[in-house]
């Protein structure tokens, strides 16, 4: 049974990186190779590090069954302070970013505490704080662009490579690895996980849900902050556009990477693989030179499917887990309805870490 | 007494919006003792665990705890002062192993790490206490009722507890379980442990307890008496109360003639029954009787196409039907449910009284274009108020500040409202007085004698062998007979339990029993 679950687990992972290599390839061919060449794989992995990382910021906060709407307002307010400190206070570059980070983490915080002390549904409180950000971010800088060239040495990592590949790429692939060992290891990571997916029960067993809610909101403030802090080393500039696209493909990877919207589980690989099947989309509208828009078409219609995909699944799960059993001893006795999302299980993160 | 008790509570008293659930009410343990806690459901005996465990808060009284008093703010602060639990509900993370759900509460770590050999090797520690062959690894939601209950109940044994407190433990597991549960038990009285055991079953609270406290209605009625001074009928009389066992029952006639409105024959669901046979008559109060997870409130969800039938046949008035939604039992069958959560499903809190009682009617008080007419409402809604009784400052007053009795009529009003004639009613009496459960019985009588055909799901056995006609009996999803109520609580009450038993044996080859005795 634990091999069938295991291979379960891996196929989900398994089909996802299938998509991806039949989407390198086709892209390779239909670009005759151009895809391959030396920039094209840079800007491809530039690119990819915030939609990851954005990715798993949304996917923290499902976790503990709460969502995070502010995740574009968060990492577009952050770089924007950064940016204005830097270049109109002459705070150092590297300052700047560590600020990014750390108004990410505190925008996070301030989340999860209003959501907590306000009992205020999580939705309600990130559409709020959204909307506010948004006009910081603005107050902020206006129409204005502030150049890269405030912060050359934070614009030198972002085109410096490791292995040819960009370093802001491997900066998110760390963030996966310590998430991965955070969620499958530690104990405030299974707390998060325990209150997503029975709050009645770890509550019971001395666990705050309180706790978890703000800790999940200030993590996912904090990768929003990383996010805010690859832009800055990654774009030409920054100014109020920044996080205006992040929303939906936010919530895109860790639907399509299989993490249940009911809370309870985390799927980091699928995460990645997920953001990178988006990446190849956007790629790939470059390449055929087609509307932005088509990438909004085709990804909406993707996490619309996943979730419809998913509740028939759930669905088909649950009659099999109440079929009547054969009459027989003690092991016959009849299983109570799973509940909703109870048996979803592809995406749970077990011990032993089957992610990342 | 020389020695203090290991857990003492005096004068706890706790209210919810609505009802007084504990009054004054004391509990003594002494070491080295197992200490029965019996009570009727609604009783408080949950609400006391849960003060004792933290979850809940006392308005009133004081916990000692092996002399000194102490304050229990949280489920962690209890377990720090050593009271171990196993709840009644299952509470278990179905996405996390077994093993994780026995240590949760207290992980092994190695720093910020979980160290998971340790926790390996602690639940199975644990699983061997209850000589439970079980892998700690296996995911929860492979496991089944049974299994649950007993992982349950090897994290109870996973601290180090100097009081355990066991909320109906056995409910849903076999006999040869429950022994293995015991012979726990044994050993933590030899270890000088305080055990308290919450059961409806008096066998095992007679075979295996030393000492009883018996709740009714909120306060303890019986308190800390040696069992072994105590016939079972005694504690059952103190637990039902004389009050309501001298409850005159109204002669009641049945027209045994008339044709069954709702018949179950041979029904098999989606949710695991097994060839389900029953019927209804107009005027008839049927009691679905049977114990927690016997599967009576799941066959109501089924009848009313919340799960699905896949074999055998259900008429209503003599005709087949397929029932696929809760709208279409009520408006082609007549058919209404007044649910046992009466809070979650039951009502809407947050709204007035009249709306709670229109709603099932909207689609009739509609006018054009879907406006409902408030006066409309308002004067249906006042016909069921007056009534049933209800007790109300005004039609406006929202259902959350009526007491439960009162809002449990307010959940039976809007099912009148829409002139059901089926009527299956789910634990009516479930945390509510007992002056309110007497007038509330009167009701239902009352509306039987209307013509209403009423199906009374109950645990509580007095109310069953007051309150219905015949009563069927059912066990682990099957209807395993019927009888007629005789209104004899001890005649009675020996042939239930003769079906459950007959049930249990049966279930190795389950055969439909053609019922009616």
């Amino acid at each position: 049974m634990k091999r069938w679950l295991n291979s379960f687990v891996h196929s989900q992972n398994l089909s996802l990186g299938i998509i991806v290599v039949v989407g390198v390839a086709l892209l390779g061919v239909s670009s005759g190779g151009g895809f391959f060449d030396p920039i094209s794989v840079t800007t491809f992995f530039t690119f990819l590090a915030v939609p990851i990382l954005i990715g798993l910021a949304q996917m923290i906060t499902l976790s503990v069954g709460q969502l995070n709407l502010a995740v574009g307002a968060i990492g577009g307010f952050a770089s924007c302070f950064a940016g204005v400190i830097v270049a109109d206070l002459g705070v150092p570059a590297w300052l700047g970013a560590i600020a990014a980070v750390l108004v990410g983490a505190l925008a996070g915080l301030a989340n999860g505490l209003l959501v907590v002390i306000t009992r205020i549904n999580g939705f309600i409180v990130t559409l709020a704080t959204m909307t506010i950000l948004l006009g910081l971010q603005y107050g902020l800088v206006g129409t204005r662009t502030i150049s890269n060239s405030e912060w050359p040495s934070l614009a030198e990592l972002g085109k410096a490579s490791l292995l040819g590949i960009p370093v802001i790429f491997w900066i998110a692939v760390a963030v996966a690895i310590v998430l991965s060992f955070c969620f499958g290891h530690t104990v405030t990571g299974r707390r998060l996980l325990a209150s997503g997916g029975n709050p009645v029960a770890a509550q019971l067993a001395g666990v705050s849900n309180d706790r978890s809610v703000v800790v999940a909101h200030a993590a996912s403030g904090l990768l929003c902050g990383i996010a805010a802090f690859v832009t800055m080393a990654s774009l030409s500039g920054v100014n109020q556009s920044v996080g205006g696209d992040w929303l939906l493909s936010s919530f895109a990877a860790p639907i399509i990477g299989g993490v249940s919207l009911t809370g309870g589980s985390v799927a980091v690989l699928g995460t990645v693989l997920a953001a990178t099947i988006v990446r190849l989309v956007d790629s790939a509208r470059a390449e055929f030179q087609l509307a932005p828009s088509w990438v909004n078409f085709v990804v909406g219609a993707v996490v619309l499917g996943t979730v419809a995909l998913g509740r028939v699944r759930e669905v088909r799960a649950a009659r099999a887990a109440t079929t009547p059993p054969p009459g027989g001893t003690s092991a016959g006795e009849p299983t109570e309805p799973a509940p909703l999302g109870g048996a979803r299980i592809l995406a749970t993160a077990r011990p032993g870490g089957a992610d990342a | 007494m020389s020695t203090p008790f290991a857990l003492e509570a005096r004068g706890l008293s706790k209210s919810f919006p609505g009802v007084k659930a504990l009054d004054q009410v004391n509990l003594a343990l002494a070491a080295g003792e197992v200490h029965a806690l019996m009570g009727e459901n609604g009783a408080g005996k949950s609400t006391l665990i849960k003060i004792l465990t933290g979850v809940h808060r006392p308005d009133e009284g004081s916990l000692l705890l092996a002399g000194e008093p102490v304050s229990i703010g949280s489920p962690m602060e209890a377990m720090e002062a050593g009271i171990g639990v196993v709840h009644q509900e299952r509470n278990v993370i179905r996405r996390f192993s077994v093993g994780e759900n026995i240590v949760m509460s207290r992980m092994p770590r190695k720093g910020l790490r979980v160290d998971w050999a340790a926790v390996r090797s602690e639940a199975r520690r644990c699983l061997a206490q209850l000589d439970l062959d079980l892998d700690p690894e296996t995911p929860m939601d492979r496991l089944s009722a049974a299994q649950i209950q007993l992982v349950e109940i090897a994290r109870g044994l996973y601290t180090e507890t100097s009081v355990l407190l066991l909320d109906e433990p056995t409910a849903s597991i076999t006999s040869n379980e429950a022994d293995r549960l015991f012979r726990v038990v044994d050993r933590l009285r030899d270890q000088g442990k305080a055990v308290v055991f919450v059961s409806h079953k008096l066998e095992e609270v007679f075979a295996h307890c030393d000492a009883v406290t018996v709740l009714r209605d909120g306060r303890s009625v019986m308190e800390a008496q040696r069992l072994a001074d105590h016939t079972r009928d005694e504690i059952v009389d103190v637990m039902v109360g004389r009050s309501l066992a001298a409850l005159q029952v109204p002669d009641r006639v049945i027209d045994l003639t008339a044709a069954p409105v709702l018949e179950l024959d041979g029904v098999s669901t989606s949710l695991g029954h097994r060839g389900v046979s029953l019927e209804v008559r107009p005027g008839e109060i049927l009691g679905l009787y049977g114990l927690v997870g016997a599967g009576r409130t799941e066959l109501a969800r089924a009848m009313l196409g919340l799960g699905r039938i896949t074999q055998g046949e259900l008429r209503v008035r003599g005709k087949a039907a397929t029932i696929r939604s809760v709208r279409q039992a009520l408006e082609n069958h007549r058919i209404g449910y007044v649910t046992e959560n009466r809070k979650e499903e039951g009502v809407f809190l947050e709204q007035s009284v009249t709306r709670n009682i229109a709603v099932t009617v909207w689609s009739t008080l509609a006018r054009a274009f879907g406006f409902v007419s408030g006066k409309g409402e308002q004067a249906l809604a006042g016909q069921y108020v007056t009534e049933l009784d209800i007790r109300i400052a005004g039609q406006y007053q929202n259902v959350g500040q009526l007491s439960g009795g009162n809002q449990q009529k307010v959940s039976l009003a809007k099912w009148l409202a829409a002139k059901t004639e089926i009527l299956i009613i789910d634990e009516p009496t479930v945390g509510i007085d007992v002056r309110t459960k007497r007038s509330f019985y009167d009701l239902i009588w009352r509306l039987a004698d209307e013509g209403l055909a009423i199906l009374l799901i109950s645990s509580d056995l007095a109310e069953m062998v007051t309150l219905a006609d015949r009563v069927a009996v059912m066990d682990r999803f099957t209807v395993t007979g019927t009888v007629d109520n005789t209104h004899d609580y001890d005649a009675m009450s020996q042939s239930i339990i003769r079906l459950i038993h007959t049930g249990t044996a049966a279930v190795a080859a389950p055969g439909r029993s053609k019922e009616n005795a």
